[in-house]
């Protein structure tokens, strides 16, 4: 890479060759408007708003596509080019329905702030307005084709980011339409929902279903987050207003690089009934009740409990400092037996791999489990790396979500042959699940001293609960108390069954659900976005959560839950 | 010299663009003092003098031919007409229900709506007849653009000024909005 100097609007600016001309530009301030364009995603210069008059070039040229060259002088307000310019935007607003009066983008759009910034006061060109369909076969969000611009960032999302492949365009010229697969409604198609076109489209032709119109960017507030629902640690972005959440966005200078999946975006935020208050057991009716006279009720049972007949269940999910807390109360001062509700798995798990080596690997190796169900973030990256000739070997008995797009798939009993495969790739990375055999995990650290590790947690924050030597629901004779920190998961029908074996069940849980039957009193624990802590990602990153609504007053944090129950035994 | 003439009417609007022309409080005075306002929607005196004005400002889209009437008479009678606010512009939120058949549209607003006992669709010589909502400068030229959805108080008194003075106004900045 040699250093070339070019010339912008008088301007000598000093870049790396292959720089574009709106990079250079953009390193010394110098803002060309765009709309196609979007830093996470490649350039293919198909709007036409950064058209720029280079000295010697008679054509005006599209600044994000075309690269610098030394000595080269650039006006980027020529007044060819804001001509130019307003005669595309003329052409744009011309040619769908762009009335801003009634669209949910108005005040965030950037084709409008375009048209704002060259003082375009009405439409010159009359507007055919044919009448597009709207599609709104997807669960979480829709399209509106009527606002689309045809820049294509969604379809570039889909491929270059996510590796979906599902968008795409027909026809030609006007009668250009954005589709999935071969022309089928959104919901029927490959899409996955994972919604980083949502995130990246510059007009209101993609919408939110949940967050349409509850506030524009300038009403709204934003914390900058970690979604803690799986082991991956993808950076977020929580949007809301009044403290209320409206919608999660992806961190595009995250380790997920922007991309999120249908749970850590949508799902999340579906309205599932909480738990809002302490409830207690009465007349075989589970009532609200204070928190003096819950606790009460546990520290009574507590102290009626033989010792060695108490018990207490945790999620692998919860964050460290509650794990922490909920070890630390229970066994040293409520003389409780603790395990977790996942599984944890034994041995030791090699890792040292990230997201971030996925894209720069030749092979990938994937073993056991199914990705694109349990972490699909992880899965979403490697079909990009696969785009970019990644050979991908999956190892898995039984049929995979993945196996279409692996290059070669072995059974499980054959997972030395597979490693035999990646011996002579030169960037491997072994992307594993957790729950592997502790054997079959030794075949994989002894693979070859180059390769990334990746294991893959069943809950997200496990790694600090094997810290803390915390191991799966041991059997008991007899249990006279079960305290259970469900949080947002359901028990599974073996836990569900162990549990009425219990004299007395305590449940600790954000929301109501099917559980709810078994406890003798239901304590409310905060909502994924009010709690506060870390977690331990699969690739040893801290991941820090931050609360972006308040906890109601009537729900306690469940440290200071632990804290007083201890106190009071 | 006199002052020059200004009269305003509006077509298929919400009356809105009018209130923001009102919501120019004390400045009205200010905008009196160089124009004179010989008639509007709000005043006793609704429609344009036959011997004209100089400037005529029309607020809302055409959507029905009574609509078409005022518009046309208002492009006779003005040397110079402005368009004053989205529905004038572009077509604004009458435009809607362009994407229906106009049978359809006029039995959910007349016997559809859940409000609505014993609704019919009123049919009389005497009552203008609905037409495919359109903006202004569809129907007749238009000289100046004056969008927003209403324009503000600043973006009206701003365009008036400008036009008492022989200039033509443009709007920038926080007085460009189309919404």
């Amino acid at each position: 890479m040699s250093a070339l100097c070019v010339t912008i609007d008088g301007k000598d600016i000093t870049v790396e060759s292959g720089a574009t001309i709106l990079e250079a530009a953009r390193t010394a301030g110098i803002d060309i408007p765009t709309l196609c364009h979007h830093p996470a995603l490649n350039d293919i210069g198909a709007c036409r708003m950064c058209l720029v008059e280079i000295a010697g070039v008679p054509a005006l040229q599209p600044a994000c596509t075309y690269p610098v060259a030394d000595g080269m002088v650039v006006q980027t307000e020529s007044e060819r080019s804001v001509q130019m310019r307003k005669f595309v935007l003329e052409m744009l607003f011309s040619e769908r329905n762009h009335y801003c009066m009634f669209c949910e983008m108005s005040g965030d759009c950037e084709l409008q702030a375009q048209a704002y910034r060259h003082g375009l006061a009405h439409w010159t060109y009359p507007t055919p307005n044919p009448r597009l369909p709207v599609d709104a076969s997807r669960r979480f969000f829709l399209m509106d084709h009527n606002r689309c611009i045809l820049c294509r960032r969604c379809i570039r999302a889909c491929s270059d980011v996510v590796g979906n492949h599902t968008l795409g365009v027909m026809a030609r010229g006007a009668h250009t339409m954005v589709t999935a697969d071969m022309d089928q409604p959104f919901g029927d198609s490959t899409c996955v929902s994972c919604g980083t076109c949502l995130q990246v489209c510059p007009t209101g032709a993609l919408v939110d279903r949940r967050s349409a119109y509850m506030g524009r960017h300038a009403d709204v507030q934003t914390t900058e987050s970690a979604c803690a629902f799986c082991s991956v640690g993808c950076a977020i972005t929580v949007v809301t207003r009044n403290g209320r959440p409206l919608r999660v966005e992806g961190g595009f200078d995250g380790p997920n690089a922007g991309v999120l999946c249908a749970r850590g975006r949508f799902e999340c935020l579906e309205g599932r009934e909480r738990v809002a208050q302490p409830m207690v057991r009465r007349n075989g009716e589970l009532t609200p009740a204070t928190w003096d006279e819950a606790t009460t009720r546990v520290a009574d049972a507590f102290r009626a409990a033989r010792p060695g007949a108490v018990h207490a269940w945790m999620t692998a999910v919860a964050l460290t400092e509650t794990m922490d807390a909920m070890a630390d109360a229970f066994r040293n001062r409520l003389g409780a037996e603790v395990s977790l509700l996942s599984r944890p798995p034994e041995g030791p798990l090699p890792n040292g791999g990230a997201l971030a080596d996925i894209d720069a690997a030749d092979r990938i190796l994937v073993v056991g489990g199914d990705l694109r169900e349990t972490h699909p973030v992880v899965a979403y990256r490697i079909q990009r790396a696969a785009d970019h000739d990644a050979a991908i070997t999956l190892v898995a008995d039984g049929p995979s979500s993945f196996s279409a797009m692996a290059h070669e798939a072995f059974p499980m009993a054959r997972l030395n042959d597979a490693c035999k495969e990646c011996q002579d790739a030169a960037r491997p990375v072994i992307v594993y699940s957790a729950d592997l055999p502790p054997e079959a995990r030794q075949a994989l650290s002894g693979l070859s001293t180059g390769a990334r590790l990746i294991p893959l947690h069943s809950a997200a924050n496990m790694p600090n609960a094997l810290t803390l030597g915390l191991g799966g629901a041991a059997a008991w004779e007899e249990c006279d108390l079960l305290y259970v920190l469900l949080q947002d998961g359901v028990l599974t029908e073996e836990q569900r069954e162990r549990a009425r074996s219990a004299a007395f069940v305590v449940l600790h849980a954000a929301y109501r659900g099917p559980d709810d039957d078994l406890a003798s009193v239901l304590l409310p624990a905060p909502l994924w976005h009010e709690r506060a802590g870390t977690f331990a990602a699969m690739d040893g990153r801290r991941a820090v959560v931050k609360p972006s609504t308040r906890r109601p007053e009537s729900v306690w944090p469940e440290a200071a839950v632990f804290e007083g129950l201890a106190a009071r035994v | 010299m006199p002052k020059p003439k200004v009269a305003t009417d509006w077509l298929g609007d919400c009356a809105g663009c009018h209130m923001s022309l009102l919501d120019m409080d004390e400045r009205i005075l200010a905008v009196l003092s160089k124009v004179q306002l010989t008639s509007s929607p709000i005043t006793d005196l609704k429609h344009p003098p036959p011997d004209g004005v100089e400037v005529g400002v029309l607020s809302g889209s055409i959507n029905n031919t009574s609509n078409l009437a005022v518009a046309r008479m208002m492009r006779k009678r003005c040397k110079c007409l402005v368009a004053m606010g989205d529905c004038a512009v572009m077509g604004g939120i009458l435009s809607l229900r362009n994407a229906f058949d106009m049978k359809e549209a006029l039995q959910r607003a007349y016997v559809d709506t859940p409000s609505t006992v014993d609704g019919f669709i009123p049919e009389s010589d005497e009552l203008a007849k609905p037409l495919r909502n359109r903006p202004v400068d569809q129907v007749v030229d238009v000289d100046v653009y004056l969008p927003g959805c209403p324009p503000s108080a600043d973006a009206i008194f701003h365009a008036l000024c400008e036009l008492a003075e022989g200039r033509t106004p443009i709007l920038e900045g926080e007085t460009l909005k189309y919404d």
